[in-house]
This record gives C-alpha cells, sequence and structure tokens, in this order.
C-alpha cells in the first residue's frame, strides 16, 4: 500500500457541534480559542467523537444557566457515542482550549475547562490528558477510534468566537483551513 | 390546584449532572418532594414500587428510552394517568409526535431554565400553590 492509498477523512466542527464515528480514518479538527472541545472514546468498542462548547455568559449570576447550555452539549456527544456502541463504563476523555483570550476579560476559558473537568469526574469519565489554559488559541486534529490528538498552538491571541447555530456536523473538504472566529 | 408539599415527582436521567440540573430547578421552584432514577429502568422499577404523581424523562437512555418508558407506565393501571414530561433536544417532532400516541402531557427542550421547567411543569398538574 502506497501513502496515497490510504483514504484520510477530514471532518471539521465549530462550536456547538459534536462528531461521533467509528471510522478508524476519520480525523476531525476544530479551532479554539476559550471554548473547549472534548474529545471521548471507548477504546474496546472502537467509537469515539468530539465536541465543541463555550458557556455563553460566563462567571457570574448567569453561570447556573450558561451551564445548562454546556451540560446539554456534552450529553449530546455522550449520547451519540453510548447510541453508536459505547459503554458509559469505559469512556475516557482528552479537554483542549480554554484559552483565556483576551486579558482584560474574566477568565471565561478557565471557567469553561473547569466545568468539563466537573462535568467529567461527576459521569465518571476517565480523564486521560490534555491542555487546557494559556493565552493562545489551538488547532486541535483529532482521531476519535484511536484516541490519538494533536495540538497546534496559534500565533497570537486567538478571537473571541461567537455562539453558532447548533448542530449536525458535515464532512468538509477544506477541514484544516483557520476559517472559525 | 396542587399542593407543591402533596406533589411527587420522579426525575428520570442517565446523566447525572443533568439530573442535579433538573432537580435543583426543582427545589428553586419549592418543589422537594423529589425521587431520581438513574435510568429508564430503575425509572419502571420505582413508579412499579411507589407511583408518583408526575415524571419527568429524559429520553435518550440506555435500556428504556423515554418513550419506552412513557409506554410501559401507560400500559400498567397504577401508573397509566401519572404525568409525563419528555425531556428531548430540540426539533425533536417526531419524537413528540410518538409520545402524544402514548399520552406524552409534556415536553422540554434542553437546555432549559428554571421558569421553563416550572411553566412546563404547570402545564400538566395546573397552578402550583
Amino acid at each position: 500500500m502506497t501513502s496515497s492509498d490510504v483514504t484520510e477523512k477530514r471532518v471539521h466542527i465549530i462550536q456547538g457541534e459534536f462528531f461521533v464515528t467509528r471510522d478508524r480514518d476519520v480525523m476531525v479538527t476544530t479551532i479554539l480559542g476559550s471554548c473547549i472541545a472534548a474529545c471521548i472514546r471507548d477504546p474496546l468498542a472502537g467509537v469515539g467523537g468530539i465536541n465543541h462548547f463555550l458557556l455563553p455568559g460566563s462567571i457570574g449570576p448567569n453561570a447556573a444557566e450558561d451551564e445548562r447550555m454546556g451540560v446539554h452539549l456534552m450529553e449530546l456527544l455522550v449520547n451519540g457515542l453510548l447510541k453508536a456502541g459505547a459503554r458509559r463504563e469505559r469512556l475516557e476523555a482528552k479537554l483542549f482550549g480554554g484559552a483565556r483570550t483576551v486579558k482584560s476579560h474574566s477568565d471565561i476559558g478557565k471557567h469553561n475547562a473547569e466545568f468539563a473537568q466537573r462535568f467529567l469526574k461527576a459521569e465518571g469519565i476517565t480523564y486521560v490528558g490534555g491542555s487546557t489554559g494559556g493565552l493562545q488559541g489551538r488547532r486541535i486534529q483529532y482521531w476519535p477510534v484511536s484516541g490519538r490528538a494533536r495540538q497546534i498552538l496559534l500565533a497570537g491571541p486567538a478571537k473571541i468566537e461567537r455562539p453558532a447555530p447548533l448542530p449536525v456536523a458535515t464532512v468538509d473538504a477544506n477541514a484544516g483551513e483557520l476559517e472559525l472566529f | 390546584m396542587p399542593s407543591m408539599q402533596q406533589l411527587t415527582i420522579l426525575v428520570v436521567d442517565d446523566t447525572s449532572v443533568s439530573r442535579a440540573l433538573i432537580t435543583d430547578g426543582l427545589a428553586q421552584i419549592g418543589l422537594k418532594n423529589v425521587k431520581v432514577a438513574k435510568d429508564g429502568e430503575e425509572g419502571l422499577r420505582m413508579m412499579m414500587t411507589a407511583p408518583c404523581h408526575l415524571v419527568i424523562s429524559d429520553y435518550n437512555m440506555p435500556k428504556i428510552d423515554g418513550i419506552q418508558l412513557l409506554r410501559a407506565l401507560r400500559q400498567h393501571a397504577p401508573t397509566s394517568k401519572v404525568g409525563f414530561i419528555l425531556v428531548t433536544g430540540k426539533g425533536d417532532k417526531a419524537l413528540i409526535d410518538e409520545g402524544k400516541k402514548w399520552g406524552l402531557n409534556n415536553f422540554l427542550a434542553k437546555p432549559f431554565a428554571v421558569p421553563q421547567l416550572k411553566t412546563c411543569i404547570e402545564a400538566v398538574v395546573g397552578k402550583l400553590t
């Protein structure tokens, strides 16, 4: 087999989306600033997925309401994995993102990362690594079935992402381009 | 018009954080008689042994999903008339239509805020006092 015989399928997701696959040739990309990407898989079932979320506001009086959105997006991913054959007790997760994108703002990135960690702990999902915090945005490449993840730090601070309409991830032939933000 | 003290509620959700969000919301509304089940199977078992007035159930659960739980409750005389609220993602019209065939009383789209939860409950049981 030559390298040209290997077909790597790329999927790009943006904020508010999630993607689940059993295809080991699929590589998912996403661009993160203060957002978080949870990369979760069941190694035994050979199924994995990723989401990309930002708790809308914050820190402050509306934090609890904002966390409902985060819970919903985490739940969509976990339910998608279970539906594809994963078992909850075997799930393992990596977390990326949560950068402090603008120094003068509240540290929303940190708040996002803490929320994701709390969610994993509460749901008994094993945290196996990742990279959160810092001042730079990240480009993430994730192979959901193998669990392999690659992070590329972006030069300079990432811009704050704006919430996008919820839903369905689509295969993007131009995946990998820096098109978010 | 039900009294908040009398109304018994069973929350069924396999995601513990979601269960906590719903029960916290119920507590904020003033509803304290709340039981929880970690999945549809446990919810069904609990309703068979000690029925509650109202079930608030997630749809997407392993083993027994929210609609299957609703169907099982409707087919069992002691629980056939209990209120049932299905918690779903947005845009699940087909799912809601399927639920209505089995006597679904109301649904709640995630993510929801506490006032929406209260309105949804009151639409089923009447104004809470």
